[in-house]
C-alpha cells in the first residue's frame, strides 16, 4: 500500500506538496502526502511530522521500518568464464534491501586465496560469513601444503558449507581461479549446494537475462582481452534489463601471472538498447 | 642391551636415564628381525619388493598379503609384524578418504606420510598401549612425481630415494646405493629389487617375493608388478646370483 | 563435520516462537545515523529520538555508543539490542586491549560484531554504521543485522537513512575538510530528523581523528522548548494584597500537658 501511494503522489504537481498544513486528515491520501515530503528536498516542520506520526498510528513508520529491516541481499549479477590461460569474474556492484540499494558500489568478488576467487549472490550476510570460513579453512591448508591451494579445493569448501547448512543458507557461488595443476578453471555451486565444474557461469537475478547472449558468444580458447570483454559486456547487458542489478563494473582477471584487478565506473558502462548517452558531468 | 631388567624397558611413558624408550626401540627391533622390504624410486615411479618367508609347505602362496594399495596413487609396503601394519593401512585408507571427501583433492604423498607417522607416535605417548611392531614403505605418484616415504614405529616419516628394511636391510641398502637410480625405469627396477631380495636372503629358508609398483607403466595407479614381469624378474635375479655364485 | 557454522540459538529461537512463545515487545529507535570518511579522520552522526510504538520513548537519548577510544558506532535497530551489543564488543576489545598491549582496530570491532550478528541471524535487532581511525587509518562500515557488512566512503543506516543518504549523495566530496565534514554530517542528520517520522529531536556528531576524539552531543539542539518553565517558583513581595495584620509571639505560647484519653475500640 505504502509502495502504491509514493507512485500515484508522483503524478500530481510536485510543487503544490507544502507543507503548510499540518491537519490535514488523517488516512490514505496522509500516506501518499507522507511520500511526496520525502520527496521535497527542503525541511518540513518537525511538528508536522508529529502530528503525522501520531495520526496513522505509526504505519507509516512501521511500513518504512519493514523495508529497512529486509534482509541485505545481492539481487546481483555475476559471471565468471575460463579463457586460455585463465579466468575473468566478474560482478556488478549493487546491493539491496528490499527497493533500497544499500550500496550501489559493492565488492561481490572475493579473495578467497591468492590464486583463488568468489563471485557472491543471494544474501550478503550469508555469503560474507562462507567466504570467511573457507578463507580461514584455505589459510590452514595452504600452511599445511606449503604451496598455493588448488581452485577445485576452495570450490569443495564451499559447496561443503552450503550443502551441509542448505537450510539455513541463501548462497549462490561461483568460484573461479588459477592453479599449477587445473590452470584456469570455474566452479559453480548453486542453491541447493551440488559443485559443478563449468566453462563459464553466470549467476544472480540478472543472469536470466543474459542466458542467451552467453551462450552466443561464449567460446573456447579466447584470448584474455576477448574474455575480458565478454564479461563487461554479459554483466552490462544484465544490469540494463534487471532492476536488482546495476552500479559499476568489477572484474578480477587471474592467470600464471598473478591477478588484475579492473573497475569500471557507471559513466563508462556501455550504453545498452534504449538506454540514453550518460550526460557529460563537471570534471568527468 | 643396557637398561634391560632396570624396570626402564616396561612402559613407553618413561624415559630411561639416558635418555631412552625402550619399548619404542623394541618395537623397531620387532621390525629389522622380519623379512627384508625393499623401495626404490626410479625415474618414472616407485618399486616396493617384500621378502615373506614361508612358514609351511602347506602354505597357499599368495596369501598374507604385504603389499596394499591405499588409493589410486598411493601404496604401502608392510614390514615387521603384518597385522600391525594392516592397522596402519586402515588408518592410511580412511585419511585418505577423508581428505578427499573433505577438500576435493587426492591427499598428497607428504601430507599422508606426515599424518599416518603422528597416528603411529601416539602409540608411544600413553602406558595403555604398546607401539607397533611394523614400518611401513609408502610408494605414491601424484602431481609432484613418484615419492618413497619410510614411516617407522617411533612415528617418523622420510622421504628416501631408496632404502631397505628387516632383517638382510643393510646389504639390501649397500646395493641400492650402487644403483642410478635417475636413470633406471620401473621395469628394470623391478629386475634389480628382486636381485636385491634374492641376494640378501638366507639360501636354506623358502620365500615368497611380493613385488609391487607404481609408474607410467601401471598407469599411475599402485598395483602389484604383472605376473609375467614378476616371474621374469624372479628368473633373471636368480640367474644373476647363480653367476655370481659361479665366478 | 558440519563446517564451522552454529546455528542452534536461531532454531532455538525458532521453535520457541512456533510454540507461541512471544518475545517482548521492544523500544525501537526508529533512527537516523550517517558516517562520513574526511580527511584526516571520520564523522558519526545521529539523531536523538527514541520510539516506541507511536510514542516517542525518549526525546534526547544517546545513539552514538563508545566502542574503543579510537571507534564508536551508532545504532539504530532495537535499542536494547544496539546498547548491549555494542557495549559487549567495548568489552571484549577491552581485554584484547589488555592481553596484546596495541590499540583496537576498527577491524576487529567489525569482524566481532558481524560474527554475533550472524549468528543470531537478524534476530539481535542492531543496524550499525561504525566508525574509527587506527594506525591504518580512518576507516567506516555499516553492519546489518544479518551480520552482513560495507565498506563505504560515506554511509546511513536506519528509517531515515534514505533522506540522509540524499543530502550525502549531493554534498559529498573526497578529503572534505572537518568544518564541511561536521556540516554534511549535520545535515544530513536534520534531513531525517525533519521528514523522517521515527527521527527526531537533537544533532549528535562525533568528529575521530587520528589520536583525538570529540564528542559533540547535542551539536546541535533544535528541539527547544517554545517556553521554559521557570523553577524554583518565587512570587514576589506585594503579589497578593496584604489586608490584616497580627502578629504572636511565639513567647507568649504556653504549652499545657493533658492526660491522654484512651481510644474508644469497641
Amino acid at each position: 500500500m505504502f509502495k502504491a501511494a509514493l507512485h500515484s503522489g508522483s503524478g500530481k504537481p510536485r510543487r503544490r506538496a507544502t507543507v503548510s498544513s499540518p491537519h490535514k486528515p488523517a488516512g490514505r491520501k496522509l500516506l501518499e502526502w507522507r511520500g511526496r515530503i520525502d520527496q521535497h528536498f527542503g525541511y518540513g516542520s518537525s511538528e508536522a511530522s508529529r502530528s503525522l506520526y501520531l495520526e496513522d498510528g505509526g504505519q507509516y513508520a512501521a511500513l518504512l521500518q519493514a523495508e529497512l529491516e529486509q534482509p541485505v541481499s545481492l539481487g546481483t549479477t555475476i559471471i565468471a568464464a575460463s579463457y586460455a590461460g585463465g579466468v575473468v569474474l566478474g560482478a556488478d556492484s549493487r546491493t539491496t534491501t528490499g527497493n533500497y540499494i544499500a550500496n550501489r558500489v559493492t565488492d561481490k568478488i572475493t579473495p578467497l586465496a591468492e590464486n583463488v576467487y568468489i563471485c557472491r549472490s543471494g544474501s550478503a550476510a550469508d555469503t560474507q560469513a562462507i567466504s570467511a570460513y573457507v578463507q580461514w579453512f584455505l589459510q590452514q591448508h595452504a600452511v599445511d601444503l606449503d604451496r598455493h591451494v588448488s581452485v577445485k579445493t576452495a570450490a569443495k569448501l564451499a559447496q561443503t558449507m552450503v550443502y551441509q547448512n542448505k537450510n539455513m543458507l541463501q548462497a549462490g557461488l561461483i568460484i573461479a581461479g588459477w592453479d599449477k595443476q587445473g590452470g584456469g578453471s570455474v566452479h559453480t555451486v548453486p542453491l541447493g549446494g551440488t559443485l559443478l565444474q563449468v566453462p563459464y557461469s553466470i549467476g544472480g537475478s540478472g543472469s536470466a537475462y543474459i542466458t542467451g547472449l552467453c551462450d552466443k558468444l561464449w567460446r573456447p580458447h579466447m584470448t584474455q582481452q576477448e574474455c575480458h570483454e565478454f564479461v563487461v559486456k554479459a554483466v552490462t547487458h544484465a544490469m540494463a534489463r534487471d532492476g536488482s542489478s546495476g552500479g559499476c563494473i568489477r572484474t578480477v582477471t587471474i592467470s600464471k601471472d598473478g591477478v588484475k584487478r579492473d573497475f569500471l565506473p557507471h559513466t563508462r558502462v556501455p550504453i545498452a538498447y534504449g538506454e540514453m548517452q550518460q550526460p557529460m558531468s563537471v570534471g568527468a | 642391551m643396557s637398561g634391560i631388567g632396570t624396570g626402564y624397558d616396561l612402559s613407553v611413558s618413561t624415559f630411561s636415564p639416558d635418555g631412552r624408550v625402550f619399548q619404542t626401540a623394541y618395537a623397531q627391533k620387532a621390525v629389522d628381525n622380519g623379512g627384508t622390504v625393499v623401495g626404490i624410486r626410479c625415474k618414472d615411479g616407485v618399486v616396493l619388493g617384500v621378502e615373506k618367508p614361508v612358514a609351511s609347505k602347506m602354505l597357499v602362496g599368495g596369501s598374507n598379503r604385504s603389499t596394499y594399495p591405499i588409493n589410486q596413487q598411493t601404496g604401502m609396503g608392510i614390514a615387521g609384524v603384518s597385522a600391525d601394519g594392516r592397522q596402519i593401512v586402515n588408518r592410511a585408507m580412511q585419511e585418505a578418504t577423508q581428505y578427499k571427501g573433505f577438500y576435493g583433492e587426492v591427499i598428497p604423498g607428504y601430507v599422508l606420510s606426515e599424518r599416518i607417522a603422528s597416528y603411529v607416535h601416539l602409540f608411544n605417548l600413553y602406558w595403555y598401549v604398546r607401539p607397533f611392531g611394523a614400518a611401513l614403505l609408502m610408494a605414491s605418484y601424484d602431481s609432484e612425481g613418484p615419492q618413497l616415504y619410510l614411516i617407522e614405529p617411533g612415528g617418523t616419516a622420510h622421504r628416501y630415494f631408496g632404502t631397505a628394511i628387516g632383517k638382510g636391510r643393510q646389504s639390501a641398502k649397500t646395493d641400492i646405493e650402487k644403483l642410478k637410480l635417475t636413470e633406471l625405469s620401473c621395469r628394470q627396477g623391478v629386475v634389480e629389487v628382486a636381485k636385491i631380495l634374492h641376494t640378501v636372503h638366507d639360501e636354506e629358508k623358502p620365500f615368497e617375493l611380493e613385488l609391487a609398483w607404481i609408474c607410467d607403466e601401471s598407469n599411475k595407479e599402485f598395483k602389484r608388478v604383472p605376473a609375467d614381469l614378476a616371474a621374469e624378474a624372479e628368473q633373471q635375479a636368480k640367474a644373476a646370483l647363480d653367476e655370481d655364485m659361479d665366478s | 563435520m558440519t563446517a564451522g557454522f552454529q546455528f542452534d540459538l536461531c532454531n532455538r529461537n525458532r521453535l520457541l516462537e512456533s510454540k507461541g512463545v512471544q518475545g517482548a515487545s521492544v523500544t525501537k529507535t526508529g533512527t537516523t545515523i550517517a558516517g562520513l570518511v574526511f580527511k584526516d579522520g571520520v564523522v558519526l552522526g545521529a539523531d536523538t529520538r527514541s520510539t516506541s510504538g507511536s510514542t516517542v520513548a525518549d526525546k534526547n537519548c544517546e545513539k552514538i555508543h563508545f566502542i574503543a577510544p579510537n571507534i564508536y558506532c551508532c545504532g539504530a535497530g532495537t535499542a536494547a539490542d544496539t546498547e548491549n551489543v555494542t557495549g559487549m564488543i567495548s568489552s571484549s576489545l577491552d581485554l584484547h586491549r589488555y592481553a596484546t598491549g596495541r590499540e583496537s582496530r576498527v577491524v576487529t570491532a567489525m569482524t566481532m560484531l558481524k560474527s554475533h550478528l550472524f549468528r543470531y541471524q537478524g534476530y539481535v535487532s542492531a543496524a550499525l554504521v561504525l566508525g574509527g581511525v587506527d594506525f591504518r587509518g580512518p576507516h567506516l562500515f555499516t553492519v546489518y543485522p544479518h551480520g552482513s557488512t560495507d565498506a563505504l566512503p560515506f554511509c546511513t543506516m536506519g528509517s531515515g537513512s534514505l533522506n540522509a543518504m540524499a543530502v550525502f549523495e549531493a554534498g559529498y566530496k573526497d578529503d572534505l575538510t572537518r568544518e564541511e565534514a561536521v556540516e554534511l554530517v549535520a545535515n544530513a542528520i536534520k534531513a531525517g530528523i525533519y521528514n523522517d517520522l521515527g527521527s527526531g529531536s537533537n544533532v549528535d556528531i562525533c568528529v575521530i581523528t587520528k589520536g583525538k576524539v570529540d564528542y559533540l552531543r547535542n551539536h546541535e539542539y533544535l528541539q527547544n522548548k517554545t517556553y521554559q518553565r521557570r523553577h524554583p517558583v518565587t512570587y514576589g513581595k506585594g503579589t497578593t494584597k496584604v489586608t490584616k495584620e497580627k502578629i504572636i509571639p511565639l513567647s507568649e505560647l504556653t504549652i499545657q500537658d493533658g492526660d491522654a484519653t484512651a481510644m474508644d475500640t469497641s
